[in-house]
């Protein structure tokens, strides 16, 4: 006999002992698709949330190059902020994402956030004798500071900005590579920091260096990648380039060398114009894709988002004399992405829609829930379609069945879903029509199939 | 006068390069792509012809794979926007092949070379 369980499933928060609560909360984030400050900034939070650990505030340095800088610190600025923060923290069934926008929020406001005052620190990690807080991340060593101000091993700048007697200092580190350290204190409540802390604090430091480590490797690969496509990518925009400016050559060396004739000199500067717009035009759809990079993952609600794409100008008059058919559920969870790059990306799918599809056919988009986490959305038309062949390189090279396209539209959705961590489909039938589907993660969490 | 076929799918480059040579004293016929371009070699012979490699439809390699199934000696040269096509094997079949640039001085003196004009 087997038993199937949900891989931590929702009410693990509530009802675990809070240590194994707040060790599935981190490790929850880090399948998220959020930025890799994002996830830090869920581990800081972790230890300073009231459900957590409760630190009342946390600092972190990252190391970047060969200096350990200042980057993070967050908490309350005054312990009156502090009960007002922790009641929100500490509500129920509050979610991931609620959490990291109001830390988001925490983060960026102005003028005397914490944040600002650990920018400025920084201290050079080849230091033979560091003091703390670079000691803990050069030594790779827990160190818990008391009576902070007698302490000769303390940097006093450092002393200065955090301003208490006793915190504690968590390494994070690789097995090759110093990643940086989380400094924590309880200024507010003044509580003494015990050694449960301590070594739930260090379990967070080995879980935030795992992270730091697989999420820059990560990096790394996906660097190489784009590297291996930005070759291709040169090829590609030479092509681009070398047909119209062939056309502008050839055609304004006659304008210098023939004799003049007012037709032919108009007709060769008409055609001109037209190769450089053709120029143009490869820049604008350039920019545009390597945009897709530039992701800031939130949650919202596609419907708006999608109306307005139908809504605009270029679209309708594409869609011209096709009958175009939208049914949202009503009940639509919010998604996690970006809402310019999805928006864009729809644009992309409906203006290929309509562009396959015969005045008097027919172009549908449905959305609902697609499994628990998911939404799903499907672009549907009746034109063309594609023959086996195409449809499996239409994610994947430079491509085009138009006069003039690019081949750059699919690609972008395609990076578009990959960068918020969704995916794309594509069903075709040559002569029958192709459907695109998208699937987001919904922002919403803790509910379970129907 | 020698009569050329110019395969190429861009509209303005077929414009230009049936003036240009045509100005340089050659009878010039285009073909918007590798289909148009068999029909008329089914029909017609000339003495040269240029292909552009990437077009909708079937592409320049193919195009010379089906000329060479001809048996005719007609001399090809490739003029396309991509250096890198040098390298697929087929391209050995060409008599020249030319990068498009904004100058045809290149693809003139090639089709003189050829042509021993």
């Amino acid at each position: 006999m087997i038993e199937k369980f949900q891989f931590l499933a929702p009410d693990f928060l509530s009802k675990e002992p809070k240590e194994l609560a707040l060790l599935a909360f981190i490790s929850q984030s880090f399948f998220q698709p959020f930025s890799v400050e994002d996830n830090l900034l869920v581990i800081l939070t972790a230890l300073t949330s009231g459900s957590g650990i409760g630190f009342n505030r946390a600092m972190l340095f990252r190391a970047r190059g060969n200096t350990l800088r200042g980057e993070i610190w967050l908490g309350p600025r005054s312990a009156d902020e502090a009960r007002d923060i922790w009641e929100i923290l500490s509500t129920p069934g509050i979610s991931h994402v609620e959490i990291i926008e109001h830390n988001r929020y925490l983060l960026s406001r102005e003028p005397d956030s914490l944040s600002q005052k650990v920018v400025p620190l920084s201290y050079p990690l080849g230091d033979d004798h560091p003091l703390v807080p670079a000691r803990s991340a050069i030594r790779r060593e827990l160190i818990l500071v008391r009576e902070s101000r007698r302490e000769p091993l303390v940097d006093p700048d450092f002393l200065r900005t955090i301003g208490v007697d006793e915190f504690l200092c968590v390494p994070l580190f690789s097995f090759e590579d110093i990643l940086g350290v989380i400094i924590l204190d309880n200024a507010y409540t003044k509580r003494g920091i015990e050694s449960k802390d301590i070594k739930l604090a260090s379990l967070c430091g080995l879980m935030a260096s795992n992270y730091i480590y697989a999420a820059t490797l990560h990096n790394k690969m996906i660097e190489m990648e784009r590297m291996a496509a930005l070759g291709e990518m040169a090829a590609f925009i030479t092509h681009q380039l070398r047909n119209p400016l062939t056309a502008v050559g050839g055609f304004s060396d006659q304008l210098l060398n023939s004799p003049p004739d007012e037709a032919k000199t108009r007709r060769n500067i008409q055609i001109i114009q037209k190769e450089i717009k053709r120029l143009e035009n490869v820049l604008t759809k350039l920019t545009r894709f390597l945009k897709a990079d530039e992701v800031k993952t939130v949650a919202f609600d596609l419907k708006p988002v999608l109306l307005a794409v139908l809504d605009s100008p270029d679209l309708k008059m594409k869609g011209e004399g096709i009958d175009v058919f939208q049914t949202l559920d009503d009940d639509l969870p919010r998604i996690l992405a970006d809402p310019t790059l999805v928006g864009e990306a729809l644009r992309n799918l409906l203006a290929n829609a309509f562009e396959a599809t015969p005045a008097g056919g027919r172009v549908e988009i449905r959305g609902g829930r697609e499994a628990p986490t998911w939404v799903a959305v499907s672009v549907a038309d009746s034109g063309r379609g594609m023959l086996p062949d195409l449809k499996e390189k239409v994610f994947t090279s430079f491509l085009s069945t138009k006069d003039k396209g690019l081949g750059l539209g699919l690609l972008f959705v395609k990076r578009v879903m990959d960068s918020c961590g969704g995916r794309i489909e594509v069903d075709s039938e040559a002569g029958r029509g192709t459907v695109f589907r998208l699937f987001f993660r919904c922002a919403e969490e803790g509910r379970s199939e129907p | 006068m020698k009569k050329l076929l110019v395969v190429e799918d861009e509209e303005a480059l077929c414009l230009l390069y049936k003036e240009e040579l045509t100005q340089e004293g050659y009878d010039v016929v285009t073909a918007g792509d590798a289909e148009q371009a068999l029909e008329i070699l089914n029909r017609e012979k000339f003495d040269l012809i240029i292909t552009d490699i990437r077009m909708p439809g079937r592409n320049g390699i193919e195009l010379i794979t089906q000329i060479m199934g001809m048996r005719t000696n007609v001399p090809i040269i490739i003029n396309t926007s991509y250096q890198s096509y040098k390298s697929d094997f087929m391209t050995w079949a060409a008599d020249a092949y030319v990068v498009k640039s904004s100058s045809l001085d290149e693809l003139k003196s090639k089709i003189k070379e050829l042509l021993n004009t």
